[in-house]
């Protein structure tokens, strides 16, 4: 390390810009994720080093603008006022520049350098924009650095520009945006009154624009400073010209169209372009849903049409090497049972499901990266109204069809808080890849040749009950009916191989390491439960409480052992399989051989349908709660599943003995 | 021409308004504001059959709930006034 200071630097944006592609061209591996703290936001950090000098780069949440209305934008104003970075590199989409230099008036606001990286030239170039880089940095005062990211092109330049303007080297002078000029007197009138009540590290001119805008942060700030007196000549001024933020907004058009003025020509408007074409099919609901559709099903069969064997193939590796391993493990009952079923049978299920979940990640990421989920979010927008949701919560549900996990994770997404509980709220209903193993085992075993049907109408009861569930909660929960959407459509592109890897890595190593280490855990803990103290089930602590649950068990059609399997599944979906081959004494193999004889064909229904919709798995259960982050909130989730389950259960045993199914 | 300012959502796809004005919370001026919504600016309609609208406006494609639609206020550009301008 030298004894240099490192320079620290924000990389900022607006999302489908190309943000993460030159985020991880700079840092390489030596990312470091977490989250903000205190919020759900995550936190992105690496370095960048050559010749000696460093640089920390902080990567900050995609934001439209720098308004207090969204947890992003508030995060990314915080941290540029209170830590001020020596730079930011503001990257921009050069085939829209009019909306990143809306976002760059915001930013210079704040006074902190920034250079003005005009991502995806290529791009804009095959629109028929042309932009001349050298007279728009002339018009802006600030470091305009042509770039396309994906072939690795400018970031050499960046760097430089980078180093000399943090080391003084630029001549940085900032053209700013003003007010309109109708509003000019009222902006002055307003910083006369205000001026001296902006303490650091609030700068004058950024806070009398917030002012001006309404914004509710800096606006309650400044109540609280300002003298009362003060205060209320500021609420008349206000109240006088309602239509202030409209100016402050004009004021950066106007500012934003001199830019476009001197630096940008388009010379062939009106062509039609591949976006607009595929969109004229896509965003059509006649088409775009079947096509939708037809996509899910390819993403589908190929996910398991591929991850299938391969999953086959870990299991059968996983049981020649537990195999191996037996043997030398000595005679103790218990250290083998803890090895052997615990911790090899858990790290197991972990990995067998890896490459199910890869193949399925990366079909997601691919469309996410081309730019088609957002089509596939504008069509479906109109029926995820229905349950009280919009558009954006397509994409995580749609993750849940792989895993629990990420989809959680993925609401965060959506910008409302209420959207993104419901959101929450309703992804464990959404049957994964462990459930359906599960239920396709038992169905197959238990209904020979219905099983299809019978699987079918599971997932197809279960999509209809999340909507039944959505429908209900949002009505009785919000009472909003318009949950305000607004959502880019980015430009369809190629897709990035290095983007989409990282997407899959990420969800990929969220799924081992959050379900994966509770699931060993588990694991351990199930096999120790089902054999205290006697080593046999039938009188361990986990047959114990099976059977104290037994009283529920008769208007369920479930004996204890049954139920015993539902707890199991807590830990685990397909834990539920292992615990009833433990239960009936033969092994995972022979679960298949013994159902049919322990369990009647209503029972059987009523177990699946409680298992589709029962408590989801602990690593799901751990992210919901530190996703939704408030105790009442969760536990009344928990609860309201419980009982859902156990009632759907009752309902649907009591119909099959009706029908005598 | 007509000088009648209609919220966006009563524009039939493939027509073109000026955005007059957009009313609705500061959250929510602010938000369109920073995607290139604003008053004075073209805007194409794309899709308008239920469900959300798709215009595009300066080469994006913006998706604007019906509810935010209709705070939207426009001038329709008819081919008449499309000529005035140009001219």
């Amino acid at each position: 390390m030298t004894a240099e200071k490192k320079l620290l630097i924000a990389l900022a944006g607006q999302p489908n810009v190309g943000k993460s592609t030159v985020f991880n061209i700079l840092t390489g591996l030596s990312q470091h994720v977490g989250n903000w703290p205190g919020k759900t936001v995550e936190k992105k950090e690496g370095f960048y080093s050559s010749d000696g000098k460093g640089i920390r780069i902080v990567d900050l949440p995609g934001s439209y603008s720098l308004t207090a209305y969204s947890e992003e934008e508030k995060i990314t104003r915080d941290f540029i006022i209170n830590e001020r970075p020596d730079a930011i590199i503001l990257i921009a989409n050069a085939s829209s520049v009019e909306r990143s230099l809306y976002i760059l008036a915001e930013f210079l606001l704040l006074q902190v350098p920034v250079i003005f990286a005009l991502n995806m030239m290529d791009v804009a170039e095959q629109q028929g924009i042309r932009i001349d880089a050298g007279l728009l940095e002339k018009y802006l005062g600030v470091p305009v650095v042509p770039m396309i990211a994906s072939k690795n092109r400018g970031i050499k330049e960046l760097i430089m520009r980078i180093f000399s303007l943090a080391e003084g080297r630029e001549d940085y002078m900032p053209s700013m945006a003003d007010v309109a000029e109708d509003h000019r007197d009222i902006f002055i009138e307003l910083a006369d009154i205000l001026k001296m009540y902006v303490t650091p590290p609030y700068l004058t001119k950024w806070a009398i624009t917030k002012i001006m805008e309404g914004d509710p942060d800096i606006t309650e700030k400044m109540s609280q400073s300002v003298p009362a007196d003060a205060w209320a000549k500021v609420q008349a001024i206000l109240r006088q010209h309602e239509d202030s933020l409209h100016a402050v907004v004009r004021g950066r058009y106007d500012w934003i169209e001199g830019a476009v003025r001197s630096a940008i020509s388009e010379f062939k408007r009106g062509q039609i372009l591949l976006t607009d074409r595929l969109d004229n099919v896509l965003t059509r609901p006649v088409f775009g849903i079947p096509i939708l559709l037809g996509i899910l099903a390819f993403v589908f069969s190929l996910t398991y049409g591929l991850g299938l064997p391969l999953q086959g193939w870990l299991e059968s590796l996983i049981k020649s090497f537990a195999s191996i391993i037996e043997p030398r493990l000595g005679h103790s009952f218990w250290l083998r049972g803890i090895i052997i079923d615990g911790l090899i049978g858990g790290a197991g299920t972990v990995l067998t499901f890896l490459p199910v979940l890869f193949f399925f990640f990366a079909a997601m990421a691919f469309l996410e990266d081309v730019g088609y989920m957002a089509r596939a979010a504008f069509v479906m927008d109109r029926f995820m109204h229905f349950i009280g949701l919009h558009g954006k919560s397509f994409l995580p549900f749609c993750l849940g069809f792989g895993c629990n996990v990420p989809a959680v994770m993925g609401a965060r997404i959506l910008e409302s808080g209420r959207i993104r509980f419901l959101t929450i709220f309703l992804t464990p209903f959404v049957p994964c890849t462990a459930k359906l193993a599960v239920v396709t085992l038992i169905a197959a075993a238990i209904f020979g040749s219905k099983a299809l049907v019978i699987s079918w109408a599971l997932i197809a009861c279960n999509i209809l009950v999340i909507g039944l569930i959505g429908m209900i909660a949002s009505k009785l929960l919000f009472q909003q009916l318009h949950m305000p959407f607004i959502m880019e459509l980015p430009v369809y592109h190629k897709p990035n191989v290095r983007t989409i890897g990282i997407v899959v890595w990420k969800r990929l190593t969220a799924f081992v390491r959050k379900a994966g280490t509770i699931i060993v855990l588990f694991s351990v803990l199930l096999w120790l439960l089902s054999h205290i103290p006697g080593g046999d089930i039938d009188n361990s602590i986990l047959g114990l409480i099976g059977r104290s649950f037994e009283p529920f068990g008769a208007p369920i059609g479930l004996d204890w052992k049954m139920i015993v399997a539902l707890l199991a599944s807590v830990a685990a979906r397909e834990n539920s399989i292992a615990a009833l081959g433990v239960l009936y004494g033969v092994g995972e193999e022979g679960i298949r051989d013994v159902l049919p004889n322990v369990m009647n064909h209503a029972s059987a229904l009523s177990f699946l349908v409680i298992l589709m919709l029962f408590v989801p798995c602990v690593a799901t259960l751990v992210v919901m709660k530190q996703e939704i982050g408030n105790w009442r909130w969760f536990l009344s989730s928990f609860l309201f599943m419980l009982l859902l389950s156990y009632a759907s259960g009752v309902a649907a045993y009591q119909f099959a003995l009706r029908i005598g199914l | 021409m007509t000088d009648d300012i209609t919220p966006l959502i009563s524009l039939r796809e493939g027509e073109e308004g000026i955005i007059q004005l957009v009313s609705g919370g500061a959250g929510l001026i602010g938000r369109l504001a920073s995607l290139g919504i604003t008053s004075g600016v073209k805007v194409r309609i794309v899709r308008n059959i239920g469900g959300p609208l798709l215009v595009t406006t300066n080469g994006t494609r913006i998706a604007i709930g019906r509810g935010q639609a209709q705070k939207i206020g426009v001038r329709r550009l008819t081919a008449e006034s499309k000529q005035a301008e140009s001219a």
